[in-house]
């Protein structure tokens, strides 16, 4: 379990974060929605290390993390895929996918292998053009590939910050749904933040609402997509 | 007609031995974001231990090899005692500004030049020493002719050039060259990948260091060791970096041979003296019409 | 005018009280106070032009050299007076410091610092080229000359040393009274916003170039004046304007303080006395040659280092935080 407690950071004056407290099951999908500059970005970054926080601790499977490097939160296996389709234009599709597999080459060498192999498998359209530079993908490709080199290193839980910003319903309808049967399949935890509301609630198992960095609810998905007045107040529709 | 082939090989095997300091210069910046002048420093004062090495007659590769690992080893620590601690201060007012933010890791390895030269000032006494090739400096003939270039300048080229591409397979077709180019491309999405974009920095260091060394070594013979000795070498070397692209590595090798070729011709046909006069010419044109560098992709780290 | 009025009584102040040491102390230390005057306007060019607009130049040596060949060719060519040729040659540095500026502008980092660091490399051959004008290698003899009479019957004997630390005095006060105006001026605050967030001074209106460039214009004015005062002690040429003049001037403004009027005094004073105090400091010792020879540079290094490392704002900053007593504008 993703175990959030009292956390507080600072940042600008918005999105920042107010004794924020709420949990992750393992094994499923937790949304946090919100308008923006709620801190919702502030707080996928501040799991992933990215961000320290003033005061409060974070917990996967009863390790802290909070203290921890980036790329050793990683390594724990909680991985991040940030906001806007956050890949490295000047490295081929091939290369962005392996870079983050790297650091499980030492240990398991032929899984990276059969791990690089599964991304294509679960996102043919990057599979046709490996050696091509990843600045020459559309929008929506570069997010898929953002999650694939995510989700090659193996992660128990996946961060997703706002995985439809910008890209086409039917193409968040596809990312959507490899998440899901990711997780519904192969147990993948997955901590998804979304301005979209109605998508992340459809998939979700459950929701936190967050708002000027407070949490105003916390309760299962069907629940809060259900609640009108609530979502009227702070997500104005 | 002799006399432009033996400036066409000079320049290209001094353009060679530019092109490695371009080189070490190269992977730093992009690796730290910073000029490392202390770069040649460091090579002078591996220069000087190999020289120790050698005067102990000891055998020449024997010294090559110390040498370039103490040139890494320089690299190294400098970054860990200096860069880190550095990069740690980034809360502090005056590095509060992005362009400050820049240029004082460069006054640090400016400070660090100081010291590597006084040290090996008060070490070796600051004494020029001469400094053994690996193989005859002399003119080489083959048959009766004469021939325009020397062995030296053909292993100096052949190195090189084995070192140039090694270094490219490295960064393009290893694991630890991706993480390489990863952590300098983008050290966030580095991060979040699991690469210890740290660790690796700290690599790139090394790597520069040694390659610095070696470029060192192969200007000795004709420079001697001194502790200003190498500024000379330093000077060219990032001069090839600018006028070539920082960002682009064989940009800065390409600007490394110009300046090379350029060198030569100049001694040979004009005067010696007219050399840095020369440099600046180019240095200034290159500047006014492509102020990121020959070899830039768009537009130039924004510092 | 408040502020103008506080900075001229600053400069004042300034003129009377090294005036004031400058009659108890012997001739040697006479002599390099002169120096640490004249260093104290080169170090202002760079809190002006790294300090203040964020640009980083590594020849500011060369700037300086323009300013001493100028003034070095108006006293002997023209026969100027050295009173009139000091001021006329911050015109010649802020001529080239204009050329140099246009191309500056568009440069970011560390293009900068490899033109400038180049420019610096290339004045011996200019000096070089035109031999019979600038005298190549040698360079050029000036100096400050006698004092005049009316001096000598005020104040008894003068020593050269004193002389030169005379003349220095008045172009350091005033250097001091127009660097406190730009410091404190609306300008400034423009040149800051570059410093800061070019882009974000681009959007608000401000033209990016155009203040580079004037920044670069005026720091050159002060090294002119820096330079024709440093070859005011007897000779202008490619060896006084040694690109390590260009670093110590960079480790002075560094140690010091980069954002700072104190911090460029205390800059200066350090890098010309140091050797002095290291000197004093280890003559107990009997150390070889080889070691006391480099240690003055040893611990420049280390000290630069050690200041880039530990407080980036230099003593001057530090000292205001201590006394809680800041002129230290950020």
């Amino acid at each position: 379990m993703l175990k959030i407690e009292n956390l507080t950071v600072n940042f600008d004056a918005n999105s920042a974060l107010d004794n924020v407290s709420f949990s992750a099951e393992v094994g499923k999908i937790t949304t946090v929605i919100g308008a923006n500059g709620a801190g919702k970005s502030t707080l996928l970054r501040t799991i992933s290390g990215l961000k320290a926080p003033k005061s409060g601790s974070i917990t996967w499977r009863d390790s802290e993390l909070v203290g921890m490097r980036p790329e050793a939160i990683v390594r724990a296996g909680v991985a991040l895929v940030p906001e806007g389709h956050a890949v490295i234009p000047e490295l081929t599709i091939d290369e962005n996918i392996r870079m983050g597999a790297l650091f499980r080459l030492r240990k398991a060498k032929s899984d990276v292998t059969t791990a690089i192999a599964e991304m294509y498998e679960l996102f043919p359209q990057l599979a046709d053009r490996r050696k091509a530079p990843s600045s020459t993908l559309s929008g929506g490709e570069r997010q898929m590939l953002a999650i694939a080199r995510a989700l090659v290193s193996r992660p128990e839980i996946l961060l997703l910050d706002e995985p439809s910003l910008g890209l086409a319903p039917l193409i968040v309808k596809q990312i959507i749904g490899i998440i899901e049967e990711l997780c519904r399949k192969s147990g993948l935890t997955v901590l998804l933040v979304e301005q979209n509301a109605n998508t992340a609630l459809d998939v979700a198992d459950h929701g936190v609402l967050l708002a000027l960095g407070k949490v105003v609810a916390d309760r299962p998905a069907k629940d809060l997509r259900a609640d009108v007045s609530l979502r009227e107040a702070y997500l104005g529709y | 007609m002799q006399t432009f082939l033996t400036a066409l090989f000079t320049g290209t095997s001094h353009g060679a031995i530019y092109a490695l300091v371009a080189l070490g210069l190269v992977l730093v910046w992009r690796g730290a974001g910073l000029i490392n002048f202390a770069q040649m420093g460091q090579a002078m004062f591996s220069a000087y231990i190999a020289s120790t090495i050698i005067n102990h007659h000891i055998n020449y590769w024997w010294a090559f090899i110390v040498a370039i690992i103490a040139g890494g080893a320089l690299g190294g620590a400098i970054d860990v005692l200096v860069i880190r601690p550095l990069k740690k201060k980034s809360g502090s007012s005056i590095l509060s500004s992005p362009s400050m933010r820049d240029a004082i890791p460069v006054i640090a390895s400016l400070g660090i030049l100081g010291i590597l030269q006084s040290a090996a000032g008060m070490i070796w006494a600051g004494e020029e020493r001469g400094f053994p090739a690996p193989v005859s400096t002399l003119g080489l003939s083959i048959g009766k002719r004469a021939m325009p270039f020397t062995r030296f300048d053909i292993f100096v080229i052949v190195l090189i050039w084995l070192i140039l591409i090694a270094t490219t397979l490295l960064l393009n077709k290893t694991s630890v060259g991706l993480a390489m180019r990863a952590s300098a491309l983008n050290m966030e999405v580095a991060r979040l990948s699991g690469i210890r974009t740290r660790s690796i920095r700290t690599l790139g260091w090394i790597l520069s260091g040694s390659l610095a060394s070696v470029a060192g070594l192969m200007v000795a013979p004709a420079t001697n060791v001194s502790p200003n000795s190498l500024d000379l070498l330093m000077i060219i070397g990032f001069t090839a970096c600018v006028i070539g692209g920082l960002n682009s590595l064989w940009g800065s090798v390409t600007g490394a041979f110009i300046l090379g070729l350029t060198i030569s011709f100049i001694n040979i046909y004009d005067a010696p003296g007219d050399v840095f006069l020369g440099i600046f010419a180019i240095l200034i044109a290159v500047m006014i019409f492509r102020p990121s560098g020959l070899f830039a992709k768009g537009k130039a780290r924004n510092v | 005018m408040f502020k103008i009025r506080r900075n001229a009584s600053i400069a004042i102040a300034f003129f009377v009280f090294v005036f004031a040491i400058g009659t108890f102390v012997g001739p040697y230390n006479q002599g390099q106070i002169a120096v640490a005057l004249t260093l104290f306007i080169g170090v202002l060019s760079i809190n002006i032009l790294t300090g203040l607009s964020g640009q980083l130049s590594l020849g500011q040596g060369a700037l300086m050299a323009v300013g001493g060949y100028g003034c070095a060719l108006m006293m002997i060519n023209a026969h100027l007076s050295m009173w009139l040729a000091i001021p006329l040659s911050l015109i010649a540095s802020a001529l080239v410091g204009l050329l140099l500026g246009l191309v500056a502008a568009k440069l970011s980092g560390p293009y900068l610092a490899g033109t400038t660091l180049v420019l610096a490399l290339a004045m011996p051959t200019v000096a070089n080229k035109f031999d019979s004008i600038l005298g190549g290698d040698t360079g050029l003899s000036i100096d400050t000359g006698m004092p005049p009479t009316w001096l000598s019957k005020v104040m008894g004997d003068i020593a050269i040393e004193q002389w030169n630390l005379y003349v220095s005095l008045p172009f350091a006060a005033l250097a001091l009274f127009f660097a406190a105006n730009l410091f404190t001026s609306q300008s400034s605050r423009r040149w800051r916003a570059v410093r800061d967030h070019e882009s974000a001074a681009a959007l608000v209106g401000i033209n990016v170039e155009r203040t580079k460039i004037s920044v670069f214009v005026i720091s050159s004015a002060f090294a002119g004046v820096a330079g024709a005062l440093y070859g005011l002690r007897g000779l202008v040429g490619p060896s006084v304007f040694a690109i390590s003049l260009s670093l110590s001037l960079l480790t002075g403004s560094i140690l010091g303080g980069l954002r700072s009027i104190a911090g460029a005094g205390l800059g200066s004073v350090i890098i010309v006395f140091l050797p002095d105090w290291i000197g004093k400091v280890i003559h107990p010792f009997s150390l070889s040659d080889q070691v006391t020879n480099y240690l003055p540079a040893f611990v420049s290094g280390l000290l630069l280092v050690l200041t880039v490392v530990v407080n980036p704002s230099g003593l001057a900053a530090l000292f205001a935080k201590i006394f809680r007593f800041s002129r230290v504008k950020r």
